[in-house]
């Protein structure tokens, strides 16, 4: 891979190296087999981790990842079934706070020594570091880094309204929505209407209005926070981005409107990093559409953070534990990360892999760099809508009022307030 | 009411019949159309259209191409699983359901009306909520992860509906039938070989019906205790619907229910007659 | 031999017993103790996985203050009322259509019944195709001229509900299209000949000699439908997802989402009991009616 920087490769192969660490120790001798469960199965996800497991096949190990097709919820059921039947998988998907609360329910392996073989902590962002080591030892490990505050522009649109510069602030951007619809752009914002995309729209606008008062109101539920002016004009902001939307799209996914947003019929999207892929997939090209950092008030630009995780449970078979031990290898190796986001179109974890190679996009090297300066400007903050910022059952509670609030057009937005200070308490 | 006499009165009834029925061919037309176009001709045009080019490709990615994670063989090896699940469990929670429904309503004995009134409720206790008691019972019978296990839980599960079906038919013998039978010195078993089992194909049919097209269609359970290779058909299905990150396959997804559809569709297109016929000739009393 | 008579008998009928009480403990028992563990789960502080521990009516204050619930217990009365009826008259109307004689009879009654060999997969998503206005028969029939039509129930949170009726109604009145067709084909011909002897029209015939037959038929398709509205889960899932917001939320959605996507198994026991609850309010007074139909009956 010409790709990575020569630290990054070093790195890389300082943690191979570190073979020798006591843990691990017995697992010399056997051959590597790791049992994985995700919920990765189709798709550039499903290709992605196949793609990650030839190379676990390459070092010599045997493979064994059960995918279960489905939502996050169906994956879960399967692994609290692995859980209590006294059987973890030697590896599993899971992300966020839920970490910390699943490493409560059994046993989890500690990957310290692997870590810090590898020099990993230094090119992690701390938010994102700080999730995969509740309790100060690393469990599990990221893998690869979405934001979920991306704003696609339509071309076509974009040329209707005569426009020519990206909105940097909500202003800009609430002024762009109106030229386009001036100009016949019916439906200017393209969203569509699951669930996390009704807190998509939330977040985008909290944490572009004031990452600050995000933090303080969804990262650390702060009950003063919650009541801040700042959310009620995110509130207000997001009854805008409503009623820009096309009211049919009610419970559809958001690819419904790709058509219409490509044509220039819809002009603007708040998506994550994965929607890139997915035009590309449906046969639309990267001139179509441009990709720019979410709308920041203070001009520099916000970093919703999601990021896909292995957990890593503990198991006493030699086999498995050399299997674990060559997986975390791989998982923070420069060179698996660039393979595994180049095919997902996502952004690697290492904060030191260059993106100027042919494999990447430019809307992959726009999110790179938004990461490094919001990082920089302590604007990288967690995506409450991808289950980063609270543990599942807070983040429902927020979420059913937030798409309650996008969905019904009588609740003001002192309402909505009110409703998600009860739904906090409530799930407290 | 004599067939073929064509009154205007008639020809309203055949209006509105045919009418109701093409309602109710819809929903099926419409993914019976998507899955003979493109996943690009779907996402560029409308979700209901006709086809522009017969894409019968779909078909054959569906059936041993498509890929769940590493493995690359459409939908065929899954649809043998889930007959390797359903076919058992049909016939064992029938055969049992027949002698316990036998049991309930011909041999009076202390208690069954208490025991016929709580398998009653279990036909209306979400399976969402035995989830976690049967992943407990699963783990007690060292059964995680197997098709036996599952062929076990929509045994029992069946239990309360083939119970419930064979009872109430069986009901309708006469007590006289068995009266003589017993006279005759016929015990639990002959008269139940001898007498109720040649009586009863009409409802025996309707409880595979049943259970069949239940336990195939059955998602929640497939895919939370089996693993890999082992998935039920649905949980294959779904791997093509439910990938949030990426485009719809409306085309090949389209194919791919349809395939999975079919055992169920062939049992009631064949089974049809016989499941009115045998509710006829006494389950619904 | 010493052993007495009695016990050689239960010896020697002990295959019987064991063949009727097998089964029966087995579908008994698995219930009995489901619902006993989730009362037991309902009482304890379990988040992610089941936990000893007590805390009282915690939980089921809890669930009754959450908006989800009462939405859902709103959503399944309502649901339940009309789907129940709908299906009831549909079926029953389908039933008559079919008995009238009528050519091609097999091919419609598989036409009628095919909607429940299929599963929520095809239910769920063909349905939400044809009834997004964006996609479905709104803007078909819009494209055939007529503009002004609207029929965007699935997007509109008062009306949203009525999409899942439609879409049960379509998947399961079949089936009680077969137990009336059932009940119908089972009236005694010479009744019904003896009536128009006696100079009674068709409707005088429907009442006075086939619904008392099909009366008994319509109490087992209640049964069985009010069984299919309150588990209800799938088709809502891949229809409507509960929404538009928490629009269209179920009893057993909340009770799965609860317990599993939002890691509260003590909350998600909770609204399970609560479900349980409900269902015997409504089964009980059922019971009390076949205990009295049985009384009159043995009486007679």
């Amino acid at each position: 891979m010409k790709t990575i920087t020569r630290r990054g490769a070093l790195a890389g192969a300082a943690g191979l190296a570190a073979a020798t660490s006591p843990g691990f120790s017995r697992a010399q001798a056997v051959k590597p087999r790791l049992t994985v469960i995700s919920q990765w199965s189709a798709g550039s996800d499903g290709a992605a981790i196949t793609a990650l497991g030839k190379k676990f096949e390459e070092k010599g190990g045997v493979w064994q990842h059960s995918p279960v097709p489905g939502f996050t919820t169906e994956m879960m059921n399967k692994l609290r079934a692995q859980i209590m039947a006294g059987d973890p998988p030697a590896c599993s998907q899971l992300k966020g706070p839920e970490i910390a609360a699943w490493s409560k329910i059994a046993p989890v392996a500690t990957l310290d020594e692997l870590v810090a073989a590898a020099g990993y902590e230094k090119v992690v962002a701390p938010d994102l570091a700080k999730l995969h080591k509740p309790g100060g030892k690393w469990i599990a490990l990221p893998l690869q880094i979405y934001s979920t505050n991306m704003l696609f522009l339509s071309k076509r649109a974009m040329d209707k309204a005569k426009a020519d510069k990206v909105p940097v602030t909500w202003a800009d951007f609430n002024a762009l929505a109106e030229q386009m619809k001036a100009a016949g752009v019916t439906h200017p914002i393209a969203n569509g209407g699951t669930r996390p995309d009704d807190g998509q729209k939330f977040e985008a606008a909290i944490a572009g209005i004031s990452p600050t008062v995000y933090r303080a109101a969804f990262m650390n539920l702060d009950a003063k926070a919650l009541k801040a002016p700042e959310v009620k004009a995110a509130f207000a902001q997001v009854r805008k981005i409503a009623d820009w939307m096309d009211p049919n799209t009610a419970a559809q996914h958001y690819s419904t409107n790709l058509k219409r947003f490509v044509a220039g019929e819809m002009g603007m999207m708040i998506q994550g990093g994965w929607a890139q892929g997915v035009l590309l997939n449906s046969g639309f090209k990267l001139e179509d559409f441009i990709i720019a950092p979410g709308p920041s008030d203070n001009g520099k630009p916000v970093f919703l953070l999601n990021a896909d995780a292995f957990i890593f449970w503990q198991r006493k078979e030699a086999d498995l534990q050399a299997g674990q031990k060559l997986m975390a290898q791989l998982v923070m190796d420069p060179a698996i990360q660039t393979m595994y986001s180049q095919i997902t179109g996502s952004i690697p974890v290492r904060t030191d892999v260059d993106l100027s190679g042919a494999g990447w996009s430019d809307g992959q090297r726009r999110t790179a760099a938004a990461l490094k300066d919001a990082v920089a400007s302590n604007q990288a903050v967690l995506s409450l809508a991808h289950n980063m910022a609270q543990e599942n059952g807070m983040t429902a509670a927020i979420i059913d009022v937030l798409t309650e609030y996008v969905k019904n057009k009588s609740i003001t937005p002192d309402q909505a307030v009110a409703r998600l200070t009860d739904a906090v308490e409530g799930a407290r | 009411m004599h067939r073929g006499a064509f009154t205007p009165g008639r020809a309203f009834v055949y209006a509105v019949v045919c009418l109701i029925a093409a309602a109710y061919l819809l929903p099926f037309a419409v993914v019976a159309l998507n899955s003979l176009r493109t996943a690009e001709e779907i996402a560029q045009t409308s979700m209901i259209g006709w086809p522009q080019s017969w894409a019968f490709g779909n078909y054959a990615i569906a059936w041993d191409k498509f890929c769940v994670a590493q493995t690359c063989s459409g939908i065929q090896p899954y649809m043998a699983n889930s007959a390797l699940v359903t076919i058992p469990a049909t016939i064992i929670s029938t055969l049992l359901g027949a002698v316990a429904g036998y049991a309930v309503s011909l041999w009076r004995f202390p208690g069954d009306r208490w025991i016929y009134g709580i398998i009653t409720i279990g036909i209306f206790l979400p399976q969402q909520m035995r989830l976690l008691p049967w992943t407990i019972v699963l783990r007690e019978t060292a059964l995680t992860n197997t098709l036996t296990g599952l062929v076990l839980i929509h045994t029992i599960q069946g239990l309360s509906f083939t119970t419930l079906f064979c009872r109430n038919y069986y009901v309708a013998i006469p007590q006289e039938l068995m009266r003589a039978a017993r006279i005759d010195g016929a015990g639990f078993f002959r008269i139940f070989w001898r007498i109720v089992l040649p009586l009863s194909p009409p409802i025996l049919i309707v409880t595979v019906i049943w259970q069949f097209t239940h336990i195939w269609n059955e998602f929640l359970y497939g895919v939370t205790f089996t693993t890999g290779q082992q998935q039920p058909v649905t949980a294959a299905l779904i791997s093509l619907t439910a990938a949030v990150a990426d485009v719809p396959q409306h085309g090949v997804q389209s194919a791919a229910v349809m395939i999975a559809a079919l055992p169920t569709l062939l049992v009631y297109l064949f089974g049809g007659r016989y499941f009115v016929r045998g509710l006829t000739a006494g389950a619904v009393k | 031999m010493s052993t007495r008579p009695a016990t050689l008998d239960t010896m020697r009928r002990l295959p019987e017993y064991l063949v009727i009480w097998v089964p029966l403990l087995l579908a008994a028992g698995h219930l009995i103790s489901f619902a006993l563990w989730t009362i037991w789960v309902s009482f304890t502080p379990s988040t992610l996985v089941p936990v000893t521990g007590w805390v009282g009516l915690r939980n089921y204050n809890a669930v009754l203050a959450t908006r989800n619930w009462n939405i859902a217990f709103d959503n399944l009365l309502l649901f339940g009322t009309a789907f129940v009826l709908l299906s009831l008259l549909m079926g029953l109307g389908l039933a008559i259509l079919l008995d009238q004689r009528i050519r091609g009879e097999n091919v419609l009654r598989s036409i009628f019944l095919y909607p429940l060999a299929l599963s929520f997969v095809v239910t769920g998503t063909a349905w939400s195709w044809l009834l997004n206005p964006g996609i479905g028969i709104q803007k078909l029939v819009n494209n055939l001229g007529w503009t002004s039509f609207r029929f965007d129930w699935l997007i509109d949170r008062d009306m949203a509900i009525w999409t899942i009726v439609i879409a049960a109604v379509w998947q399961s009145s079949g089936f009680a299209m077969a137990l009336f067709l059932a009940g119908l084909r089972s009236v005694d011909a010479d009744l019904v000949k003896a009536a128009q002897i006696d100079g009674a029209g068709p409707l005088r015939i429907y009442r006075r000699v086939i619904l008392p037959v099909l009366w008994p038929i319509t109490v087992t398709v209640v049964v069985i439908q009010l069984q299919f509205a309150i588990t209800t889960f799938d088709l809502v899932r891949a229809l409507t997802g509960g929404g538009p917001g928490i629009a269209t939320q179920l009893p057993a959605l909340v009770v799965y989402d609860f317990m599993f996507q939002r890691g509260l198994l003590g909350r998600g026991a909770a609204a399970a009991v609560l479900m349980l609850l409900t269902l015997l309010a409504v089964l009980l007074p059922y019971w009390a009616w076949r205990y009295v139909q049985h009384r009159r009956a043995s009486r007679a």
